[in-house]
Order: structure tokens, then sequence, then C-alpha cells
């Protein structure tokens, strides 16, 4: 089998490389890091106004190594890290002490799923539609006019432009609720209420990352398009007569968006590392707000576990992307 | 030359300049300067002239594809639609034009690379070409017509389902020739079909158009600058210069007695069988189409140069019956 031999395994190696390198960085960096994290740790309670007996703090301090992983030379570390890895643990977050890693993630992940992946999943088809559609009829006054409304979208700065949702939309006509995944107290079952709450919650949010993502994807699309007309198939199924709606959809926008599929990859193995501003402006629970959170309080274990969970998120989109291509692309062939 | 050939399409005093706008001020291209042409039924006319002299410019205008920067800024192009009449095709409405193209008047691009859909399998392409004309048919009627053709040119038989880089250049050319005489239509246009192929392959495209043409009784504009294509192929030929046709003639008058400076420096340069010493091209350089000489614009590289063809141009004289010729060398009392 050729697909085998000669694609599928190499990008396979190169997806097992790429993760063993990220994941080695991931071990490799806090190690470098002057700060001890035990001590670090030990101060921190201590500054709360914890009483530590001495002798409790050398029990802290081997328990604390433990959970880090710090005891014993690099090299049994790194057997051990891995160790530990395989098994699906990242250890227990030390500020909400000893809830695990994985629960933490695991709680943040369905809504970071959530609101990206729908994000994404409208603004890529529609600011790539309209994109082409008015990159090859960039003369229509139509075409000018959400041109122009994606010149002043653009370049705001994101939490200015969701600050902007957020005062229209939360505070001047209160439509929708201002912060939260839902509202306050309420227990997440599948019901509708609770469907009906959380989508309240999640629209100004979704909103902003659509609007902004539309028009980035309107923008390149436009610029693609124009460069795509221009190539000589398009300039032949013109004289050949061939009916605007097919040069349109099959011959201009069908090629351009060949470079936006690897866009659309990239974008959707970025959800894994959540969407930070978003979440701080909209008080919305999700990975990036974790691992925010997870940096200030210096909490390595998760986030380690949040950024093994991106490492692996982007090198699989890109595996699943290098994998699909061949379909979109003829000319890369399973060869 | 016996009976008088009937006019498929003709130029009145047309001219196509590029227009283009750059920083407030404005270049004028004067690509095709005052053409009057008129091809026949059942003919293939070579146009011919250095890279740069507007050959493809004047097929496009002979296309009716006038689209900016190139404007038609005045004459008029004729297409014989019906026997009785003459349209003047510059008028038409854009859907008007489109409907012309494939099945009144195609195109042979130059089958580089590029000129076929990369994502689509020829089979794709052949629906889009062919459903864009015959609305009526389904989708399997359009793929039989298309197996029919290809069986006869002697195509490879699962040529439709394969993508164009699978192709050579020469097949690619193949495809494109077979394409443009699907529907029969009674004019083909190429630009440079031969220009990018070995020899070999070249002879090959050769025979396939005079075959096709033979067959539909049609008519084909060929461009080339390649005067060995012209000699295979061609039953009249136009030779360009500047925008403007300076000689035209048949094949016959034009490699038997050029009388064009220009024309004779373009036969000169053709490697003749058992001769070792390299050719001479023209010597000198095409003139700037933005600025051209007055008078003759052959006239700084001429070696005949008068006084007088610095400052008028030459009108055509008929030295032979078909054969016109626009130099002050020729005609009548005008004689240097
Ligand atoms: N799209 C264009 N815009 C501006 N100038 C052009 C364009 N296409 C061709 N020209 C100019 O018109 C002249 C004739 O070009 P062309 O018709 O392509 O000549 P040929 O086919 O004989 O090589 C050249 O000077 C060329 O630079
Ligand atoms: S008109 Fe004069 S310059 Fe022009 S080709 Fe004839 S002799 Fe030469
Ligand atoms: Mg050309």
């Amino acid at each position: 089998m050729n697909f085998v031999k000669r694609y599928l395994i190499p990008r396979l190696i190169q997806y097992l490389l790429v993760i063993f390198l990220g994941i080695t960085a991931v071990f490799i960096i806090p190690r470098l890091l002057p700060n001890d994290p035990v001590n670090t740790m030990i101060g921190v309670m201590q500054a709360r106004g914890q009483q530590l007996e001495p002798g409790a703090i050398d029990g802290m301090v081997t328990s604390l190594k433990e959970m880090y992983g710090l005891e014993g030379s690099w090299w049994e570390q790194y057997v051990a890290f891995w160790g530990r890895l395989f098994r699906g643990d990242f250890g227990v977050s030390f500020f909400q002490f000893p809830t695990t890693v994985n629960e933490m993630v695991g709680r943040a992940m369905p809504w970071t799923l959530g609101l990206l992946l729908t994000a994404t999943v409208i603004n890529w088809p529609l600011g790539n539609i309209v994109g082409g559609l008015a990159g090859y009829y960039s003369r229509k006054p139509w075409s000018r006019v959400v041109d122009t409304i994606a010149m002043i979208v653009r370049p705001q700065p994101y939490y200015i432009f969701a600050f902007a949702l957020l005062l229209i939309l939360g505070y001047a006509i209160p439509w929708f609720p201002v912060a939260g995944g839902t509202e306050i107290g309420r227990k997440i079952a599948f019901n509708w209420p609770t469907i009906k709450d959380i989508l309240r919650h999640s629209f100004l949010p979704a909103l902003s990352l659509v609007i902004l993502g539309g028009a980035i994807n309107f923008q390149t699309m436009k610029l693609i398009v124009q460069n795509v007309n221009a190539e000589s198939f398009v300039q032949y199924a013109k004289l050949g007569g061939v009916t605007e709606n097919r040069i349109v959809g099959r011959y201009v926008i069908r090629n351009a968006l060949l470079p936006q599929i690897t866009g659309l990859a990239l974008s959707l193995g970025q959800i894994f590392s959540g969407a930070l501003i978003t979440e701080i402006v909209f008080s919305y629970p999700g990975l990036g707000g974790l691992l925010f959170n997870a940096i200030v309080n210096g909490d390595y274990n998760l986030i380690m576990g949040i950024t093994v969970f991106s490492i692996v998120g982007i090198a699989t989109a890109i595996l699943i992307l290098d994998l699909l291509y061949p379909l979109f692309d003829p000319r890369v062939r399973y060869t | 030359m016996a009976e008088k050939k009937r006019t498929i399409l003709r130029t009145d005093k047309l001219k196509a300049f590029y227009i283009l706008e750059m920083q407030g001020t404005q270049k004028i291209i004067k690509a095709v300067n005052d053409v009057d042409m008129e091809i026949y039924e059942n003919e293939i006319y070579g146009i011919a002239g250095e890279s740069g002299c507007g050959k493809t410019t004047l097929l496009k205008a002979l296309f009716n594809d006038i689209v900016p920067p190139l404007r038609l800024v005045s004459g008029k192009i004729y297409y014989c639609i019906n026997w009785d009449k003459e349209v003047d095709v510059t008028t038409l409405s854009p859907e008007e034009k489109r409907q012309l193209r494939m099945e009144y008047i195609s195109y042979i691009p130059q089958g580089s690379m590029s000129v076929l859909n990369p994502v689509l399998k020829l089979k794709e392409t052949y629906k889009d070409f062919i459903g864009s004309h015959l609305s009526g048919q389904s989708q399997e009627e359009i793929f039989e017509l298309a197996r029919k053709q290809i069986r006869v040119l002697g195509l490879p038989k699962n040529i439709l389902d394969v993508y164009p880089h699978q192709l050579s250049g020469g097949m690619r050319q193949r495809v494109t020739i077979a394409l443009a005489s699907l529907l029969k239509p009674r004019i083909m246009i190429g630009d440079e079909p031969t220009t990018a192929l070995d020899v070999v392959v070249q002879r090959g495209v050769i025979q396939m158009l005079k075959m096709i043409q033979e067959n539909l009784k049609n008519t084909i504009i060929l461009v080339t600058h390649d005067m060995g294509v012209h000699a295979n192929i061609a039953d009249r030929i136009g030779i360009m210069y500047a925008g403007k046709i300076v000689e035209e003639g048949s094949t016959e008058q034009i490699f038997g007695q050029p009388l064009h400076p220009y024309t004779q420096f373009l036969i000169n340069s053709l490697p003749k069988f058992g001769d070792k010493n390299m050719r001479s091209s023209v010597p000198g350089n095409p003139p700037s189409m933005a600025d051209l000489p007055a008078g003759c614009p052959f006239h700084p590289r001429c070696p005949h140069v008068k006084e007088i063809c610095r400052q008028e141009m030459p009108d055509f004289c008929y030295p032979d019956e078909n054969h016109r010729v626009a130099c002050w060398l020729v005609g009548e009392g005008k004689h240097g």
C-alpha cells in the first residue's frame, strides 16, 4: 500500500514527533525557571497566614515534590512524567487542592468547545462565501458596502469590540445577560430551560467571535479570490462561455477555498487553548480563563495539563488536515 | 483561389488600445491599430509577428473579448452569423456574446499547465463548457458526445477521468483543441497553441488542427510567431508589426515573394535545410506601442528606409490578387 507507506506513516511519525517535542518542552521549561515552585507554594501558604509547624513543612515539601514530580534526577522525573501522561494523569491542582487537573479541564472544556466550535462553524462558511462573492463581484455596490464594514470592524482591538457589544446589547438594550455561562446557581441539566439559559449567555460572546472572525475570513477570501480571478483557468472558462454561476462557484471560490481550509484546521486546533479575552470580557467559563488563572497562581500541574491538551489539539488538527487535504486538492496526492 | 470565398469575419478600421491610468497620467498602448481584415470560411488564416506586436490583442478583439484595460477605440467587428447578414458583434449584450462562444467561435489557449481547472476532472470541465451551451442536454448525453469525439480524435479513452496535472503538455493542448471543436463552431481561434511544445508533439497538434478543419470545413485563425508552423498549416498569412497588418497574402505569396522588408526578415530567420549558419533574426527591437515612431513604424529598423517612410504611413497596395503590402517600396510610381 503506497498510501500507508509513502503518505500515512511519514505524517504519523511527524505527528508523534511534534507532540513528543512539544511535551518535552512543557517538561523542561518550568524546570529552567529560577524560582522553586515548592518553596513558592509554601511561602504563599504562609503568607496567607496558615500556621505551619517546622515538621509539617518538611512533610509538605516531600509531598509537594512528589505531586510536582520533582523527586529524583531530571531523567527520573522525565520518565515518571511520561508514565503519568500515558495514564492520563496530570496530577492535582494546587490552588484548588485536591481537585484533579483532569476534572478542572473536563469542566471547562465543554464551554470552550461549545462556544468556539459554534463560532467557527458559523464564521468560516459565512466569511468565505460572502468574501468569495464580494471578491468576484468587487465592482458591485453591495460588495463595496460589505467591504467597508469589514474594513471598519476588522482593525478594532477585539476587547474593545467585545466591550462595545456588551455595552450595547447587555446594558443599553438589555437583551442579553452580561456575564457568566448560566444564571447564577443554575444546576446544569439536560433540559430546555438550561439549554435556553446557556444559549442566551453564549450569544454575545459567540456573536463577537463570529463578527470578528467572519470579517477576517471575508477580507482574506476576498483578496484570494481577486488573485484566483486572474488565473488562466478562470479566463479560459470565460472565453469558453461558461455560465457565470459555474465560474464563480466551481472555478473561483472552489480554488480560493484551498488556502482557507488550512486556516480552518488551525483555528479548530487552537480551540483547545481557549479564548482568553472573550472569556474575560464576558466572564464566561472556559479553558482560556482557566489557563490564565493557572499562570497567575503558578499552578504548574494545571498549566502543563492545559498546554498538553493544546499541543495535542493543534497537532491532531494539522494531521487531519494533511490526511484530508488531497480530497480538496487533487494535485496533492497520496503518493 | 479560383472561386470567390465567402467572408465569415471582417474588421473595419479596428483600433483596440490598452488605456492605463497611472497616477493621473494616461498611457495608451496602441496594440491593434487600424486593422482591416477579412477572413474567409473554410481556411486557416495565420497571423505572424514578433512577440509584443499585438497578436494576442488582435485575437482578443476578433474573439470579441474586449475588456478593460483594453478598449475598442474605433472600428467594427462583423461576424457572418447568418450568411445573408453581417452582425456588428461589438454591440451585443454580454449574454449574447457568451452564447456565441464555443458554438459560433471558439478559443484555443496556449495549453500550458494552468488553463484547465486544477481541481476538476476533465469530465467536469467538459460538463461546464458544454453544459453552459447545450442546456437541454443531460450529463450523460454530454459525456457521450465527448467520448465520441475523443474516439475520433484518437485521444486516450480514460482521459475524461483524469485531472489536468496528470496530462502531458501536448495532451492538455489536444484536450483544449478537442473542447474548442466539440460544438462544431464556424471559427476557431488559437493563440500560440504549438509554442510550448517540442517539435514532435507540435507536429501532432498541427495534424490534429488540420484534421479538424478538414472535417468541419470551418475557419481557423492561428497566431504564432513561428513562421515554420505557418508554412505547415496556413492557407493565408497576415504579417503584423506594431499593431498593424503590414502584409497579407497566400502562404505561397508570403514565402515565395515576400515584399515587405519585415516579412523578408521573418522568413530569412527560418532555418533552412542543409544550412549550418545561424540565421539572422530581425535587427533591432520592436518600437514601444505607447510611443510609436512617425510614418512607417518599421522605419528605424528598415534597411531600405526612405525619406517619406519617416513621415507618412504607406497605404496598402495590391501587387497581386489577394496580396497586399503597406510599404513605400511597393506600389505604382512610388518605387525607390
Ligand atoms: N493587459 C494588458 N495591459 C496592458 N498592456 C498590455 C496588456 N496585454 C498586452 N499589453 C501590451 O500590448 C502589446 C501587445 O501585446 P500582445 O497582444 O500580447 O502581443 P503578442 O501576442 O504579439 O506578443 C504589448 O506591448 C503588451 O505589453
Ligand atoms: S515603408 Fe519604408 S521603412 Fe517601412 S518597410 Fe517600407 S521601406 Fe521600410
Ligand atoms: Mg501573445
